[in-house]
């Protein structure tokens, strides 16, 4: 199965706000995902992960990308896979996250009501600077193709 | 978390769960007795305040939709009527209606997310949307069914849900296929049904007894209830167009908050958002959301803040019937935006974001270019009254322990869905006592 097979969906999204700098990490990584690879959709720039019910349903895998501050340097990519994660703390957490439910949570939210993706896959993109702004600072911004890069290979990986 | 000594005690909460965003909520008590209460939260408006400045009036709908995820089309709408009014450009009546639709849209999507997926779970004594979904599927369904409907109809109008991209200025930059508009009317009727099952269903949890005695203000029209448009009316006798309410609100600076508090001249609180539209305008609900009033017991006006779920409710009730009305009646606009001439002025736009009244000032200069620009959110509006709320709540429940307490207090600020995310990023609960 290709990443363009018709009957495999795929979804991305970008959680984040590009007006609080390295926070847009997230929707700069989807939108030069969608851009590479036509069949797959971007759901993005979300504000919430609450706003993926109704939007990743039934879908074979949902890559969603985020940014994170675990204290790595700027721009690393780090990638987990939610279902080996959800429900304990995940170490180095990607705690700047602006949303109120958990993304584990709405994933298992959706999967009481039947109709949550197969298989999500979290990438995280080290920020920097979180305050009010645009623009990426530039570790984060220089990572901006390879995290891209890199979700298009698990794209290519998820059979 | 539980600090403290006999006579004076701590409690942090790490976040206030169900809130849209962040924020921090302390409250002291000393001997006994609540001493202060304050809602902290941080505050984008006043960064895109500053960001639009330079920019082009054009951009203003684009641009503030990206103050929120969850009301993106309530900015559109009074960025759009703002700058119309600085430019004194006058919208046809069937671009009127297009945004109503849209924004009908909006409010269902944010009433169903706030009902289901926040509100409710306090009631139900779940700890969230997902234990009540483990324990009730049927209804987080119905719940979730609502709200893509709402996305639908955003997507259908808005060209998307999230950051609608179809508003401009003037209107909208193309009129939606009639084929396309007419799709949305099974939708919307099976939400209607499905509205009307929630009002019943919410009117059936057990409210804690509390009256709240706030000064309402909302938006009101003479002959319907109001989304987009109309003068600003309040429950003690104002009536006043949006630039009048504008030159009314009072900000001031609180230290401990980049938010700015709003009151009116004077250092009158007030409160807007569905309980203060419900009481300054139940008598323009369409029949079957006042039949669904009155089956829940909502008198004429709702002044227990955690019945809001109700009020809510009815709203859904009013946005769905709506929303079905503006799908039968629609044709497309033609032109589906009106030309906007820049000149040098001032303007003024308000209208009823799900969480209340949001306002927009802007001063152009004659090249349509910002020169000042104030946002005025609904939780900036309703802070003092959310903060009134908590103190008289945490008074009335210092019995309780710490975490219950600190449940309670949370419970209080959701009674009026603060759109937080407006804002920034985790709601902390300090109790000192």
């Amino acid at each position: 199965m290709s990443p363009t097979d018709p009957a495999r969906r795929v979804v991305v999204a970008g959680m984040g706000n590009e007006y609080r700098r390295d926070d847009g990490a997230g929707p700069a990584v989807a939108g030069r995902v969608a851009a590479r690879l036509e069949a797959v959709v971007d759901l993005g720039p979300l504000a919430d992960p609450l706003d993926l019910l109704g939007r990743w349903d039934d879908a074979d895998l949902a890559v969603v990308v985020d940014a994170v501050r675990t204290g790595a340097p700027p721009g690393t990519v780090a990638v987990v896979d939610l279902d080996e994660v959800a429900g304990r703390p995940v170490a180095g957490a990607p705690v700047t996250s602006s949303h109120g439910i958990g993304l584990d949570r709405v994933l298992r939210l959706a999967r009481a009501v039947g109709n949550g993706p197969r298989r999500v896959l979290v990438v995280g993109v080290e920020g920097d600077d979180f305050g009010d702004g645009l623009g990426l600072t530039p570790a984060v911004a220089r990572a901006v193709d390879d995290a891209a890069r890199r979700v298009a290979e698990l794209i290519e990986e998820d059979r | 978390m539980t600090h403290g000594s006999a006579r004076r005690r701590t409690v942090d909460v790490e976040g206030i769960a169900r809130v849209e965003g962040e924020g921090s909520l302390h409250i002291d008590v000393h001997d006994g007795v609540v001493a202060d209460v304050s809602l902290s939260i941080f505050e984008p408006p006043r960064f895109f305040e500053a960001l639009l400045v330079g920019r082009r009036a054009a951009e203003t709908p684009d641009i503030t939709a990206r103050i929120c995820g969850i009301c993106p089309v309530a900015y559109q709408m009074s960025a759009c009527a703002a700058i119309e009014d600085a430019c004194g450009t006058t919208v046809s009546e069937g671009i009127w209606d297009l945004r109503r639709l849209l924004y009908c849209g909006e409010w269902i999507e944010s009433h169903a997310l706030h009902i289901y997926l926040l509100h409710a779970p306090d009631f139900l004594g779940c700890a969230d949307a997902v234990e009540l979904a483990e324990h009730d599927r049927a209804v987080v369904e119905r719940g979730l069914a609502l709200k893509r409907t709402g996305n639908l109809v955003m997507e259908t109008v808005g060209g998307r849900a999230i950051h609608p991209v179809n508003v401009r200025v003037g209107g909208f930059y193309s009129a939606p296929d009639p084929a396309a508009v007419a799709a949305l009317a099974e939708p919307l009727r099976r939400a209607l049904d499905a509205a009307l099952a929630t009002v019943e269903w919410v009117s059936g949890f057990d409210f804690p007894d509390f009256q709240a005695d706030h000064r309402f203000v909302a938006l009101h029209h003479p002959d319907r209830y109001p989304i987009e448009s109309g003068r600003v009316g309040s429950s003690d006798g104002l009536d006043v167009s949006a630039s009048g309410f504008a030159d009314l609100v009072v900000e001031e600076h609180v230290a401990r908050s980049t938010a700015l508090h709003a009151r009116l001249e004077g250092g009158l609180d007030y409160l807007t958002g569905p309980m203060a539209r419900y009481a300054l305008n139940a008598g323009r609900l369409p029949g079957v959301a006042r039949q669904a009033a009155a089956a829940a017991g909502l008198g004429p006006v709702c002044t227990n803040p955690f019945k809001s779920i109700v009020v809510r409710a009815v709203e859904l009730v009013f946005a769905c019937h709506e929303a079905l009305r503006l799908v039968e009646a629609y044709e497309p606009p033609d032109p589906p935006a009106a030309a906007v001439l820049p000149r040098a002025g001032e303007g003024t736009g308000a209208t009823e974001a799900p969480r209340g009244l949001l306002f927009h000032r802007y001063r152009i200069d004659a090249d349509g270019v910002i020169e000042t620009a104030r946002i005025v959110p609904p939780t900036s509006q309703n802070q003092r009254a959310i903060e009134a709320d908590l103190r008289r709540v945490a008074q009335g429940s210092l019995d309780l322990p710490d975490d219950a307490l600190a449940w309670r207090c949370e419970q209080a600020v959701r009674n009026h869905d603060p759109c937080i995310s407006c804002a920034a990023h985790f709601l902390d609960v300090t109790v000192d006592r």
